[in-house]
């Protein structure tokens, strides 16, 4: 019913904004990609503006204050909107300036992997033999573990702490990017117009970066979100555990840690509200990783 | 996902034994949920509480016992004893027909005598005893602790039912010192079998002893099951059985003790008591613990060699506001590194006042600028202090209102006790200490004597004047003049203040309404005999 519509507005246009409408057109097909996407960019805000609209500073702490319920409950106070924890620390400005540490988190940890497993992957695709064989052996045994005790282990190693947490993670992750870079480029290597700009004389970089590596974006961008929300569900796990950020810092896995032991007792907010947070903000990116790969799949394009 | 197995299996095998008792007229099964599982089950060899819950406090006793509920030490297995005038020979009598537990492994043939106590000390104390190596890698962690291989000159038959101990030197708490876990009396007849079966760590495995309850079997990390000792010297107990199911989640534990899965529980977490309180078919009992939590500076390392600084520091931390935010008010701020239960506690101490402006000028005084400390804050839940981290955090903030910057670091346990030892570490440390034996001793010398400089002392301190006024303390037996000196040695404590001192915590432990005769021990011990349950 919509065939009509693309392509009586799209074929006029030029090859990037036409290119561009097309993924809009199947990306917003999927309704709970629109909402990821929307509130994602909520967050990102939020992520920014963070010291003029949290009410009060991230490790303030108000002695008086300890333990408040949130607003619309009985004893909540207005001006800690989301109650207080056990040191008397607003939650809410808590878990905006914790939407900062996860936005960074996701954005450096996926930067690195992204980045180091492009280069790894596409030399072994490219230039097969043992170079290949040693890459992806080497690859192989990280996704032999388990991905959280080696990051468990790395950190370990390293000291535990937000940086060195974000290190482990993203080498953890290192290794789906490589497979998927290699994957590709090997399936456009033979392709004509490789051999064609080969027999041109192009250099291997230039081949390599130039003319494969734009054909194999798209699984990399959807595999890039998926990984963004790992990487804060691993950073927010390494917190948990201890080995991630450390107190003072905001950041939601060790918000949760530090609210354990209110699981059974009355405070519900003080644990319940991190492990919100986090779970919203993973379905959100999942969601608008689903929407990404729909409208980047050419094999789930329906036309 | 194992953990609920286990949780199941001890669940099951806690109502299997309730059920098979239920035949017998009025069999009644008592369950405690313990919180850890023993690290064996002969105390000589450990130092966990937890450990001599399982086997100190049900299957043996000692020589002298703590009065149930106190740290006064009363006749146990001895009846009476005599101390000679210079104070170096202790004379004891032991009681007469003290009968060993018959179980399904082991049947005794006589009872009690001296043999039985000079096993069970010399197993410890000579390296050539045959029993002395009997589990590799350990050692007899306590006997050494308490110094017994330097005090004791010699442990001798008088006769059958009278031993006497010669020490080298006069030592006060020798008495309190017997009556500990380690000092538990085995049966020389049961060693004497598994040596000549050749099964020698079975005396590890399968205790058997004189006390109130027997053992009858232990499944790993799960259940520990007791019976109660017919041919008990104190009277069979109300109850017929005892099981240890292990539990090591304080909020698991707190939902079996509600279900009426279990009737007792130790450490419940701070935030569940209030409910429990409210519960009407749980009661709480509550006392102040023989505990301190304290945060030790390293006295050696510029700028808190200088008192000025240390005062000042301390004078800048809100140590109401850890009781608050760390204990939900279940403790008490400390003022004196001893707990106020113990004798020769100085109620005359006047405590630092919180006084962060005060504070400030101290330290612009003692010249110091741009400070920057780090804490160690205990990665585990201990008694005294039950989440250090959140204390460490309290502290950060406090610090920071004097101007001094403050990064909390923490280790695995085993490593944060053994780096936090070391005479050049980096900062203050956040420990404490639960006491053994009830004796000031055990506080100040164990954890501010100048030999426990690279050891128990942790803020690496050692002032001559307080050292020979413990020492002295140590050496005199008359309490009156004991307490002199140790109230002494608590003011120049508090005039150098090498730690500050955070809280004594109150020990709760929640049961179900029915338990009736347990008694809350101040050593943090948990033992049931003369338990029963009414309902």
């Amino acid at each position: 019913m919509s065939e009509t519509t693309v392509h009586g507005g799209v074929s006029t246009d030029s090859s990037l904004r036409r290119r561009l409408a097309e993924f809009w057109y199947y990306f917003s097909e999927n309704r709970g990609a629109v909402i990821g996407l929307v509130f994602f960019l909520l967050l990102v805000l939020v992520a920014i503006l963070a010291p003029w609209i949290a009410p009060h500073g991230p490790a303030d702490q108000y002695r008086d204050a300890v333990l408040l319920p949130p607003v619309w409950q009985e004893r909540g106070n207005a001006s800690y909107l989301l109650g207080t924890d056990a040191v008397g620390r607003d939650i809410l400005s808590r878990l905006i300036y914790g939407a900062r540490y996860s936005l960074f988190i996701g954005v450096i940890v996926t930067s690195i992997a992204l980045v180091g497993g492009i280069v790894i992957g596409v030399v072994a695709g490219y230039f097969r033999g043992w170079v290949d064989t040693l890459i992806m052996r080497l690859m192989d045994i990280i996704l032999a573990f388990p991905s959280l005790l080696l990051a468990l282990v790395l950190v370990a190693v390293l000291g535990p702490g937000l940086i060195n947490a974000m290190i482990a993670i993203a080498l953890v992750f290192q290794p789906h990017f490589v497979r998927l870079t290699r994957a590709a480029v090997m399936s456009e290597k033979t392709r004509d117009y490789v051999i064609a700009s080969k027999v041109a004389g192009a250099s291997h970089l230039r081949l390599m970066f130039k003319t494969i590596l734009p054909n194999c974006t798209a699984p990399l961008i959807v595999q890039a979100t998926l990984s963004f929300s790992n990487a804060i569900l691993d950073a927010a796990a390494l917190g948990f555990l201890g080995y991630g950020a450390q107190p003072p810092t905001p950041e939601w896995g060790t918000m949760l840690a530090d609210a354990r032991e209110f699981i059974s007792s009355g405070q519900w907010w003080v644990v319940t509200l991190p492990g919100v947070a986090i779970l919203v903000t993973v379905l959100a990116i999942n969601l608008v990783g689903d929407g990404l790969r729909d409208a980047l799949d050419p094999k789930l394009k329906r036309s | 996902m194992n953990t609920y197995k286990k949780l199941i299996a001890a669940t099951a095998l806690a109502v299997l034994a309730g059920g098979m008792t239920m035949g017998a007229a009025s069999a009644k099964t008592f369950v405690y949920c313990s919180e850890a599982s023993p690290e064996g089950f002969d105390p000589g060899l450990y130092t966990g509480g937890n450990t001599f819950d399982a086997s100190a406090h049900t299957v043996y006793n000692r020589l002298l016992e703590f009065k149930p509920g106190t740290t006064e030490p009363i006749p146990g297995l001895a009846e009476s004893w005599e101390i000679s005038d210079d104070g170096l020979q202790y004379t004891f009598k032991l009681r007469k027909g003290v009968k060993f537990q018959t179980t399904d492994f082991f049947t005794p043939t006589r009872d009690l005598n001296a043999d039985d106590v000079i096993f069970s000390y010399e197993r410890q104390w000579k390296a050539d005893h045959p029993w002395n190596k009997y589990v590799t890698g350990t050692s007899w962690e306590y006997f050494a602790g308490m110094g017994l291989p330097e005090l004791l000159q010699s442990i001798e038959k008088v006769d059958d039912m009278t031993v006497k101990f010669t020490l080298k030197r006069r030592e006060a708490p020798f008495l309190a010192n017997v009556a500990m876990p380690f000092a538990s009396i085995m049966s020389k007849e049961y060693a004497d079998k598994l040596q000549a079966d050749g099964a020698m760590n079975q005396l590890n495995q399968k205790p058997l002893g004189t006390g109130p309850f027997a053992f009858v079997g232990y499944q790993q990390d799960a259940v520990i099951r007791y019976k109660a000792n017919p041919d008990y010297w104190g009277g069979k107990q109300k109850i017929d059985d005892l099981v240890f199911a292990i539990t090591t989640d304080a909020s698991v534990r707190y939902q079996k003790l509600k279900a009426g899965e279990c009737h007792l529980m130790p450490y419940p977490n701070p935030s569940d008591v209030a409910s429990m309180k409210a519960d009407p078919n749980l009661k709480v009992a509550e006392q102040e613990g023989l505990n301190v939590a304290y945060f030790a500076y390293n006295t050696t390392q510029a700028p808190f060699d200088k008192v000025e600084v240390r005062k000042a520091l301390n004078m800048a931390i809100n140590k109401q506001a850890i009781v608050d935010g760390v204990f939900q008010g279940l403790a008490t701020p400390a003022k004196n590194p001893i707990p106020p239960t113990m004798w020769s506690y100085d109620e005359a101490t006047v405590d630092d006042k919180y006084d962060p402006e005060a504070a400030k000028k101290m330290l612009e005084e003692a010249g110091v600028k741009d400070l920057t400390l780090k804490v160690w804050a205990m990665p585990v839940a201990r008694p005294y202090m039950v989440n250090a981290r959140r204390a460490a955090e309290l502290i950060q903030s406090d610090f920071q209102k004097v101007g001094v910057k403050v990064e909390i670091v923490s280790y695995e346990w085993a490593e944060y006790l053994d780096k936090s030892k070391d005479k050049n570490r980096d900062g203050a440390v956040i420990l404490g200490w639960t006491g053994d034996n009830g004796d000031p001793d055990n506080f100040l010398d164990t954890l501010l004597g100048c030999d426990a400089v690279g050891g128990n002392n942790r803020a690496q301190w050692c002032n001559k004047e307080f050292d020979e006024l413990v020492t002295k303390a140590k050496e005199t037996t008359d309490v009156a003049e004991r307490t002199a000196l140790y109230k002494q040695a608590q003011a120049v404590f508090k005039k150098e203040a090498p730690w500050a001192t955070l809280d004594h915590s109150l020990s709760v432990v929640p049961m179900r309404k029915g338990v009736e005769g347990f008694h809350q021990s101040p050593l943090g011990d948990f033992a049931f005999d003369g338990v029963d349950i009414v309902e």
